[in-house]
């Protein structure tokens, strides 16, 4: 394809943002009804609060019920697959009918487990396309900045992510690595100041999450 | 045929994998929907198509001509072939298009007829489609999963295969490219056929574009990338109307169109397809006149019939509307997509009178048509029964160095049986379209 042009490059980022941030939410989300079943069933607060949305759920079965369906929840895990959709739509030229088929299948899943007898075990469905779609990313696109603007999306909402979630510092700086090799490739305008400081954070000891994850905010320019 | 009706679920599963949907606003909100796909072809036998292509090819070429001549000498209207206010009271006649030739001269590069075939076997044209005529990509992905869907129902007949539009709309975008890339300008992701803007870029490699990283310099066109560098375009495929095509020239209102592109194609330096000002020929009015242009620009009979149709603006023609007002459908020159139609039959004596008066007050709005009793194509319905419904077909004309006749079409059916409206916009659904090799 070989021109990328502004708007493209950002739908791109954000399909990259939008595929993680569902991905790694609705791990989360599995995790934490686990927890709910007995351990901990006012778990959800907990959970709003290190994803960074506003608690609107009132109970255990409300929020079970409805933070992955509700279309009319900016939150929820089904308004960010659809934002990942409007960003695939646009750009079927650069990513192909194929890829863009795995989002389509991930939306039918999710509505597919609202009404299912089994919701969770369904939703992993979700999370199988998701993969899917990241492996015709790998696979299917030809053009390497296109790939690697998509990683660099994913890597970016990842790290912001993990460092929400108080992720170990192990995975943190994993994920900080994998992301950077995207930057320079994906020829994407990132601040190389603010990337000094967060290496230099990351190899202090006990560095600050909330510090790290600002930074890693403001990284890309766009 | 039995295998595509027996996996028919798999394929509209598969549609909708593929997110073949279109758009639609109800209630000031958009929504996108699956266009539902009916597995039973349209079959066309190889000799009634050449017959059919043959129609095609004449009636396509002379609308090209008309063009010319229209913004050109305007030969027919001087010869009285046509009267001049039906070219000048046109919507689609644009002024600024008045004078100024495309590339290679061909206007019409991408035309869709459309026909229906009534009971006596006959084709008739419909109406002609010369601005942005959609519907191809339908019938060609539906080919695609067809074939993944009952691959022995292909096996079993011989099949032309359709899959080869996009590598037909490459041709003509190449052909009259003036040295730069393809772009598909797209109005975006909320128009109603914006799933076929993004496919038929994907499968013929241009670029889709909105418009906001093109600019116009010097009379020339750019398409600009991230760092800012500039690439030159050669063709730009518009799917938007002529009057948002650019704000400076058409509609200065116009947010979603490229400022200067109209003084870029004047100066030859950009191909647009189709060419602005085209509506003209398309017009509901003027379609009455197409016969008269074969026989004027060619010196032939017309091929293909159009249907029988009045125009009130005659007296003559006015009195047979009045006189049999109950048995005609009547069309509003100026609306499309199945709206501004109206059966005769189907109004209330006070409504009839007040549409009387309007079509008395505004004869050139209007034209008259016989109900055409066409051939009705089985559909299956909800139970899985095969039920007749009203269907017709748009055939896709594409003109380069030559004027070819794309294998297959888009057949559009009514779902509903009272109803001869098949349009997506009003719930209408669509078939392949089968050309057999012999």
């Amino acid at each position: 394809m070989g021109i990328i042009t502004l708007e493209k490059s950002n739908n791109l980022f954000w399909l990259g943002r939008y595929t993680e941030r569902v991905h790694t939410t609705l791990k989360f989300y599995l995790k934490g009804t686990d927890k709910m079943i007995d351990s901990d069933p006012g778990y959800y607060a907990v959970y709003c609060q290190k994803v960074g949305i506003t608690n609107i759920y009132g109970s255990r079965e409300n929020f079970v019920r409805t933070y992955p369906y509700d279309e009319t929840d900016p939150n929820s895990i089904i308004s960010n697959l659809n934002r990942a959709y409007d960003n695939a739509i646009v750009m079927r030229d650069y990513i192909g009918t194929e890829t863009m088929a795995y989002i389509q299948l991930a939306i039918d899943d999710i509505k597919h487990a609202e009404k299912s007898g089994s919701p969770l075990a369904d939703l992993m469905l979700v999370i199988d396309h998701l993969l899917a779609f990241w492996g015709c990313v790998n696979d299917i696109i030809d053009d390497e900045q296109i790939r690697n603007i998509i990683k660099l999306g994913k890597g970016i909402e990842r790290l912001d992510l993990y460092l929400s979630l108080d992720k170990s510092e192990f995975e943190i700086k994993k994920e900080f690595r994998r992301m950077k090799q995207f930057l320079s490739k994906s020829h994407m305008h990132y601040d190389s100041d603010t990337l000094f400081t967060i290496e230099k954070m990351l190899n202090e000891e006990g560095f600050n999450y909330l510090n790290v994850r600002s930074l890693v905010r403001g990284l890309i320019q766009q | 045929m039995d295998g595509l009706i027996k996996h028919s679920k798999t394929i509209n599963k598969l549609l909708s994998r593929y997110g073949v949907k279109f758009g639609i606003y109800k209630n000031g909100e958009f929504k996108e929907q699956l266009f539902p796909f009916d597995p039973i072809p349209r079959i066309i036998d190889y000799n009634e198509f050449s017959n059919l292509e043959k129609g095609l090819i004449q009636r396509v070429q002379v609308l090209n001509c008309f063009l010319a001549d229209v913004y050109g000498k305007k030969q027919i209207i001087k010869d009285g072939v046509i009267p001049e206010e039906f070219i000048y009271s046109a919507k689609g006649f644009l002024p600024p298009c008045d004078g100024v030739f495309p590339q290679k001269g061909i206007y019409s590069h991408i035309s869709g007829i459309d026909l229906v075939q009534a009971k006596d076997n006959n084709w008739y044209v419909l109406e002609d489609n010369l601005r942005v005529p959609s519907g191809a990509s339908y019938p060609m992905i539906a080919r695609e999963l067809q074939r993944r869907s009952a691959p022995e129902t292909f096996m079993e007949h011989r099949i032309i295969d359709n899959r080869n539009y996009a590598d037909l709309l490459k041709e003509v975008m190449d052909y009259v490219n003036t040295g730069g890339i393809n772009v598909i300008l797209s109005p975006g992701r909320y128009n109603a056929a914006f799933f076929e803007h993004s496919y038929l870029a994907e499968k013929t490699g241009a670029v889709l574009t909105t418009g906001n990283d093109i600019v116009c310099e010097n009379d020339k066109v750019f398409y600009i990338d991230y760092d800012g560098n500039k690439q030159r375009i050669g063709a730009v495929y518009r799917r938007i109307s002529d009057e948002f095509l650019d704000p400076m020239t058409f509609n200065e209102e116009s947010l979603i169109g490229i400022p200067h592109l109209f003084e870029a194609y004047k100066k030859g330096n950009v191909a647009l397809l189709n060419a602005p000002g085209n509506g003209v020929a398309d017009d509901k009015g003027i379609y009455y006149f197409v016969p008269k242009m074969i026989r004027y620009y060619l010196g032939e009979d017309s091929i293909l019939q159009n249907a029988p149709t009045y125009l009130p603006y005659y007296k003559k023609d006015m009195k047979y509307v009045l006189d049999n007002f109950d048995n005609l459908v009547i069309k509003d020159v100026a609306e499309a997509g199945g709206y501004g139609v109206i059966f005769g039959s189907s109004l209330s004596k006070d409504k009839k009178a007040d549409f009387i008066d309007l079509l008395k007050n505004e004869p050139r709005r209007f034209i008259a048509q016989e109900v055409i009793d066409f051939y009705d194509l089985d559909i299956l319905d909800e139970k899985g029964e095969r039920v007749p419904r009203k269907a017709d077909l748009r055939a896709f004309v594409l003109t380069d160095g030559k004027t070819k006749v794309w294998p297959s079409g888009l057949t559009r059916f009514s779902r509903n049986p009272d109803s001869f409206i098949v349009n997506s916009s009003q719930g209408g659904g669509f078939k392949d379209t089968w050309v057999l090799s012999r």
